[in-house]
């Protein structure tokens, strides 16, 4: 296991009491957060998700404690959320909305892609949410919908946002069914058609059907996007083109449930 | 409303057939496109620019309705004899939808009801026409706004809900015709309860036309909707010639007139002409391909964003559509109308047709279709959209392949979404099916 | 705890027993015949056997489930399956039950008008009640008398009666929801005498003034499955406190008609005078007026749509929900389900974050 940490121990050495831990333990990965008095980010960790959360997130936890010097409380999100060993758990929903309101310095409508699914969530001014909608039992519309297919196509995840930069118009991808598209990728290639333009062509196709979730709730406020797959900068191009408005990419974007989860157990929730 | 209606009649008299004659000087000039018997078709039936022209015409006209002559929107198993007497100018959404379908306009309609919280797993029809309405988009250039939504519950229940919807959006009155579902046969309440409805029909429609209904017009109008019908019946039924003088996909689109223009004279005129045409390709023994190797039984709606894609894939192999359920369907249920009891009549009728009745109903349809075209195969299209046509084709599909001795295949599609539609693994079921036959 | 219903009433009271499909069927009928209705409404979970493949996946799994079911012989201790015109979809199921196979026992249909309420729909509405009668009559060996009706309709006013008053008062019902829709959903397989006792006895617990502290919510949709959804509302902080769930509120007749000297008549009246649904062509401004009202007596603090995937009757009036709640600024959220046997995490996290944004706005206002 691999531990990436953002911070560096020194950063976070005098935190005192003031600050707190975030967990988010996701159905591919499971992040950690420290943050200080101010709800600032001092520290990370993120590790793929392990079958035993409870030892998992102990390990994650105590590691950042020790780097602070101090019991800091927890909160915890995400699917796992109640395994942990926590002060406050909540759903990642209310914890994305902390966290993006947090890095945003205000509302907006988040959109969240994932790894197993996709959330749309309207953020009201005081980083309260105040609709929001989920993409139901289907693959379609998440980053896994774009992982298969990507895999099909041997084009490396590293490489997606380059592939897709190059291609000329996009191959049209009519399936957004993950099942559909694969086999649908897989004709378009055997007919020769160039696979950077079938790459672009996924994400339009994907980016339209989250733009669908997504339109109904657009309010004035600014379009942010957190998740793994906004780490795919063709993704972002694609979606804001889908939703004809920019897309601002939070920093960190995988920790934001993390850091709205660590915000919760703040004696004085920065913001507020 | 003068200025208006002349408008109207401008457009129906003058300006449509202007249009029509640049067109065709225009297409002169510029030398057909057309390969004459180019890939695997017959000739083309020479009725189809008529055709195009009956239903362009229509649409063209339909754009100065409004505040000329009463609208109506209607659904498609709807009585619309009492209607068409009472002066309306009808819309069909359902044949609207389809035009929008055979576009590809389809998705990009459909996001924006889903955007306004019409899921995905409503009929893709609705979703079209809603999208279409909030959008304000239409490939027909517009639809004149009705002043009555009219629908029948004889198709499916989806009809009351889409209207309702369209009433809410519109803010126009609904009528509503109630046709309880057939088990066996109609009992005596049943249809005394429809033929109430009609006859409230008739005072409402009399009254929103603000012209009254006339007897005398209801059976004339009754007449000749009854002979569209049986001259419809015609046009079908030059397919049991082998080869059949047309393909089961042409069937489709020339479907139109019999939906949107039942009861008017130029419905008929149109399907004499085709008819004629027909009867005369079976006495020369031109079909609709150039090879007929085997015959086809359709079941269902047409998979309309496709249809050119299958007809094609299928004609390269010999197989052509002889018969279609959709099709027979106009076919049958007009003919029991009758000018000398028009309402009491059409209440037997439309609560009579196909898919207001039980399975073993359907079951003897498709049967009996099968054997007087003398198939040799059926596809069952299994319609996401259309519950109520699709459930039981798992079993009918068992019982005709047992009972005739025929290949059946059911299809996964849908009517108008393609997004629904695997066109890969698709298209790969229906040519391993087509290699059955070899 | 059904087949031991249906059980006990055959030997005890020589009464038989009729399966019932989703969702208005006019119950007295049945009563006044000494006949059991059981509902049938899926049942939850996968589908038993592998006969729900004979229709196609994009149809709902009340449809599926109940053919299997139905085919797999598990209703066998019935006399008789009844299936009511609720939809394109159950009304396929009937004819597909019935004269496809999977179901050989004697089979009754109830064809209810849609639309408004008309003089013609009344008309039709009894001779169809009469003819559904007629049909029973001979599946119960007795004829039913007037008398009899009258008394069957009595006797379920008290039941409607009894069911309303535990609804309305809901936040004075000392009660999780998991216990009440225990009791609620008893009503739709015990026989309806001994339901009333139990009804009675849970109104004889209510207490003065409010005891529930959750958050209200009000909900609308098909029926309560998975179970389990009721624990995590509750434990979320929120309880159902006003139900527009078909299974349950959408039945209970709320302004019950005086009875009339003629028993048919009643019945009519009774059919006309149900909440609105969307099953029965309900028109969208008296349902949304509805459950405004519902949202409104109840103080619900948002609006939980729970329904069933490719339910079209429901799914149509999603947008027109939205829309009237939010003119009313209370949340909603739809969650979708598919009848199965355990609450998915997927929904445990929607419902939880639901009543999260609930509790901060409550908080923010």
């Amino acid at each position: 296991m691999t531990a990436a940490a953002s911070g560096g121990a020194g950063g976070a050495g005098g935190v005192g009491g003031g600050a707190a831990i975030g967990v988010d333990v996701g159905s591919t990965s499971c992040k950690v957060v420290l943050v200080d008095g101010a709800g600032r980010l001092l520290a990370s960790l993120l590790e793929p998700t392990h079958p035993r959360t409870e030892e998992q997130t102990g390990r994650l936890v105590a590691a950042l404690r020790a780097e602070a010097g101090a019991e800091l409380p927890v909160g915890a999100t995400g699917y796992g959320r109640k395994r942990v060993v926590a002060a406050r758990v909540l759903t990642e929903i209310t914890c994305h909305a902390r966290g993006a309101h947090a890095l945003a310095g205000g509302g907006g409508l988040l959109v969240d892609m994932g790894g197993q699914d996709t959330k749309v969530i309207a953020i009201g001014p005081g980083g309260e949410v105040t609709d929001f909608s989920m993409n139901d039992k289907c693959a379609a519309g998440t980053g896994r919908f774009l992982e298969v297919i990507l895999a099909r196509l041997q084009v490396p995840l590293a490489e997606v946002a380059a592939t897709a930069a190059r291609a000329g118009a996009p191959v049209t991808v009519s399936s957004t069914c993950t099942v559909f598209a694969e086999s649908e990728v897989i004709s378009l290639v055997a007919e020769g058609r160039p696979v950077e333009g079938i790459v672009r062509g996924l994400h339009v196709a994907l980016a339209s059907r989250v733009a669908a979730l997504a339109r109904g709730r657009l309010g004035a406020g600014p379009v942010l996007l957190s998740g793994g797959v906004a780490l795919n900068v063709a993704m972002v191009t694609a979606l804001a083109e889908a939703l004809g408005r920019p897309v601002q990419v939070l920093p960190g974007p995988q920790l934001v449930g993390a850091l709205g989860a660590a915000l919760s157990v703040l004696p004085r929730p920065a913001g507020s | 409303m003068i200025w208006r209606r002349a408008q109207y009649e401008v457009a129906g008299r003058v300006a449509f057939p202007m249009l029509t004659a640049l067109e065709g000087w225009q297409r002169r000039l510029k030398g057909s496109r057309r390969r004459p018997g180019g890939g695997p078709f017959g000739p083309p039936l020479e009725s189809v620019g008529k055709l195009k022209e009956l239903m362009s015409h229509h649409y063209f006209q339909g754009r100065y309705a409004d505040g000329a002559v009463p609208v109506a929107w209607v659904s498609s198993g709807f009585p619309v004899e009492i209607l068409r007497a009472a002066g309306f100018h009808t819309v069909y959404p359902e044949n609207h939808a389809a035009l929008c379908g055979v576009s590809r306009l389809t998705p990009e309609y459909s996001d924006v009801a889903e955007a306004r919280g019409y899921s995905r797993d409503l009929c893709s029809y609705v979703r079209t026409d809603l999208g279409s309405l909030l959008s304000g988009k239409t490939p027909v250039g517009r639809l004149p706004r009705p002043q009555l939504l009219a629908c029948c519950t004889n198709i499916c229940q989806t009809v009351l809900y889409w209207y309702r919807e369209l009433a809410r959006h519109l803010d126009v009155p609904l009528v509503l015709v109630d046709t309880p579902f057939v088990h066996g046969a109609a009992s005596p309440h049943q249809l005394a309860y429809v033929e109430e409805q009609l006859e409230e029909l008739c005072l409402v429609a009399g009254r929103v036309s603000g012209r009254g209904l006339d007897a005398g017009r209801l059976a004339e109008v009754t007449r000749t909707a009854q002979e569209g019908s049986r001259l419809w019946g015609e046009c079908l039924a030059a397919s049991r010639a082998r080869p059949a003088p047309w393909t089961g996909i042409d069937g489709f689109f020339h479907i139109a007139p019999i939906v949107t223009l039942r009861g008017s004279e130029a419905c008929n005129d149109y399907y004499r002409l085709l008819r004629d045409e027909l009867n005369d390709r079976v006495a020369r023994g031109v079909g609709g391909l150039k090879e007929e190797r085997h015959r086809l039984l359709w079941d269902n709606l047409p998979v309309w964003f496709a249809v050119r894609r299958f007809s094609t894939l299928l004609a390269e192999r010999g197989f052509n559509f002889v018969s279609t359920s959709y099709t027979n369907a106009w076919a049958e249920a007009g003919v029991g109308i009758d000018p000398s009891d028009p309402v009491g009549s059409a209440a037997r009728t439309y609560t009579h047709i196909i898919l207001n009745q039980d399975l073993p109903n359907r079951h003897g349809i498709l049967r009996r279709l099968s054997r007087d075209y003398g198939v040799d195969g059926a596809i069952l299209h299994s319609d996401r959209s259309c519950k109520p046509y699709s459930i039981g084709q798992v079993d009918l599909r068992e019982r005709l392949a047992a009972e005739l001795g025929i290949r059946v295949l059911l299809l996964e599609a849908d009517h108008n979404d393609p997004r629904s539609w695997a066109a890969e693994p698709g298209e790969n079921r229906l040519a391993a099916f087509m290699e059955g036959f070899e | 705890m059904r087949s031991e219903e249906i059980r006990t009433q055959r030997e005890r009271h020589g009464r038989k027993a009729v399966a019932v499909l989703p969702i208005h069927y006019p119950k007295a009928l049945l009563t006044g015949l000494d006949l059991l209705a059981v509902e049938l409404w899926g049942p939850p979970g996968p589908p038993r056997g592998d006969q729900a493949g004979r229709i196609q996946a994009y149809v709902c799994a009340v449809v599926r489930n109940a053919l299997a079911f139905l085919a797999g012989g598990h209703a066998d201790a019935v006399d008789g399956v009844l299936f009511p015109h609720t939809c394109d979809s159950l009304q396929q199921l009937a004819t597909l039950a019935t004269d496809l196979g999977g179901w050989k026992k004697p089979a009754f249909t109830f064809l209810h008008p849609r639309g408004p309420d008309r003089p013609s729909a009344r008309r039709f509405l009894e001779a169809e009640l009469r003819r559904l009668a007629g049909t029973l009559e001979a599946l119960a060996g007795r004829p039913l008398t007037d008398e009899r009706l009258a008394a069957a309709l009595a006797l379920h006013a008290e039941v409607d009666a009894a069911r309303a008053a535990l609804l309305e008062a809901r936040a004075r019902l000392p009660m999780d929801d998991t216990r009440l829709y225990a009791l609620l959903r008893r009503g739709e397989w015990r026989w309806p005498a001994d339901h009333l006792i139990e009804l009675r006895a849970a109104l004889a617990t209510l207490a003065d003034r409010p005891v529930q502290r959750g958050l209200p919510i009000l909900v609308t949709g098909y029926v309560p499955e998975p179970a389990a959804l009721l624990g995590t509302l509750n434990q979320a902080g929120a309880y159902l406190a006003a139900d527009d769930y078909a299974a349950v509120g959408r039945r209970v007749v709320r302004a019950a008609p005086a009875p009339s000297a003629d028993p048919w008549k009643t019945l009519v009246d009774l059919h006309f005078a149900a909440p609105p649904c969307p099953t029965r062509a309900a028109d969208t401004a008296p349902r949304m007026a509805h459950l405004a009202g519902l949202a409104e007596r109840s103080g619900a603090r948002g609006v939980l749509v729970h329904v069933q995937k490719f339910c079209e009757p429901e799914l149509f009036d999603v947008p027109v929900i939205r829309e009237t709640f939010a003119a009313r600024g209370l949340p909603v959220l739809v969650l979708e389900g598919e009848l199965e046997g355990t609450l998915s995490g997927q929904a445990v996290t929607r419902l939880e974050a639901f009543v999260e944004l609930l509790g901060a706005a409550g908080r923010a206002a």
